[in-house]
């Protein structure tokens, strides 16, 4: 997988070395501000109330 | 790193596979650690503006010009309203959160949140709050290691009121003889009955909504007890990273300063019980 998408990357080392940090970010900014706090309240073990 | 790229993966088309999903495997570790990460370190950044935002949204409304007869109004709060800032002195000067109306999952992101239908600061009853004790600002992370005594001070738009963590359960029997004597705890002494199962410290299961009752543990029983015990109650989960029971501390109110208006700035001295 990670060598399939080096592989694809474009342009010289420095280039690719670039874009592979820039995908990196994408996909933890992706995971911090949209996937994680959407399943967290799905996950039971944050809950803090009595009922 | 070299900069001749292979054309094919080395090895056939297993290897390959077994490359892949060994991959994907490695992929959801880091995700999970990275998870961990969110919740344990980044929500408290997230939370920590939501706090500030709703702290200078209540200090805007308390900057409105007061009421002349200076009397406290909880009621028509939305959810997710500051109301009351709370401070625990032990855990330093620098401990202050504001609490906001209703313990819904957004706004406990927020701060600590009133559960509706409980006493708000001051009343007869049980003013009961729930905190987070991991990540979202953490306002309960410690609250385990309240003692008996400690002070916990609850500012509102005219007053101040100190509540005190009531006696544990292991110290009601000798209260008289060993922490009665602490200047710290005046006031504060084992509840009788109905009270008498109302310590500083319980661990509860999830379902047991009875702590929050303005008798705890006894719901409904309010309309046979005469004149109630101005309560304080907080919850959280327990244990800490799980939510398999629930943390209840008990406070009672030993004292009300009334803010007063020539002098805004004047503080209670028990926002120095720092140590």
């Amino acid at each position: 997988m990670y060598g399939w998408i080096w592989r694809h990357l474009p342009g010289p080392f420095a280039v690719r070395v670039l874009t592979a940090v820039l995908l990196i970010a994408g996909v933890v900014a992706l995971l911090m501000f949209v996937v994680f706090p959407w399943i967290e309240p799905k996950l039971p073990f944050n809950e803090v109330t009595t009922e | 790193m070299s900069t001749v790229a292979p054309t094919a993966p080395e090895g056939g088309g297993a290897r390959s596979v077994v490359r892949g999903v060994g991959e994907v495997f490695i992929t959801l570790g880091l995700v999970i650690l990275l998870f961990v990460v969110y919740e344990v370190y980044v929500t408290d950044i997230f939370s920590a503006a939501k706090q500030r935002e709703a702290t200078s949204a209540l200090d805007d409304r308390w900057g409105t010009p007061a009421d002349p007869e200076r009397v406290e109004r909880f009621d028509g709060l939305d959810e997710g309203a500051g109301f009351a800032k709370m401070f625990i002195p032990t855990f330093g000067a620098d401990y202050s959160f504001t609490i906001l109306e209703g313990i819904t999952e957004k706004t406990l992101e927020i701060g600590p949140g009133h559960y509706p239908d409980t006493a708000y600061p001051g009343e007869p009853g049980n003013f009961a709050v729930a905190g987070h004790r991991v990540g979202k600002g953490a306002p309960f992370n410690d609250i385990d290691l309240l003692n008996s005594c400690d002070a916990i001070v609850v500012e509102t738009r005219y007053n101040w009121f100190v509540y005190r963590v009531l006696p544990k359960a292991d110290e009601v029997a000798d209260w008289a003889g060993t922490r009665a004597a602490d200047p710290r705890c005046v006031g504060v002494s084992p509840l009788g009955a109905p009270y008498d199962k109302v310590v500083g410290q319980r661990i509860v299961s999830p379902g047991q909504g009875e702590v929050v009752a303005p008798v705890p543990g006894l719901p409904g029983a309010e309309n046979s007890v005469g004149e109630q015990v101005t309560l304080m109650t907080l919850t959280t989960c327990h244990p800490r990273f799980s939510d398999r029971e629930r943390l209840i501390v008990h406070a009672v109110m030993v004292k009300q300063w009334e803010k007063d208006p020539n002098n805004p700035g004047a503080l209670p001295p028990e926002l120095k019980e720092t140590v």
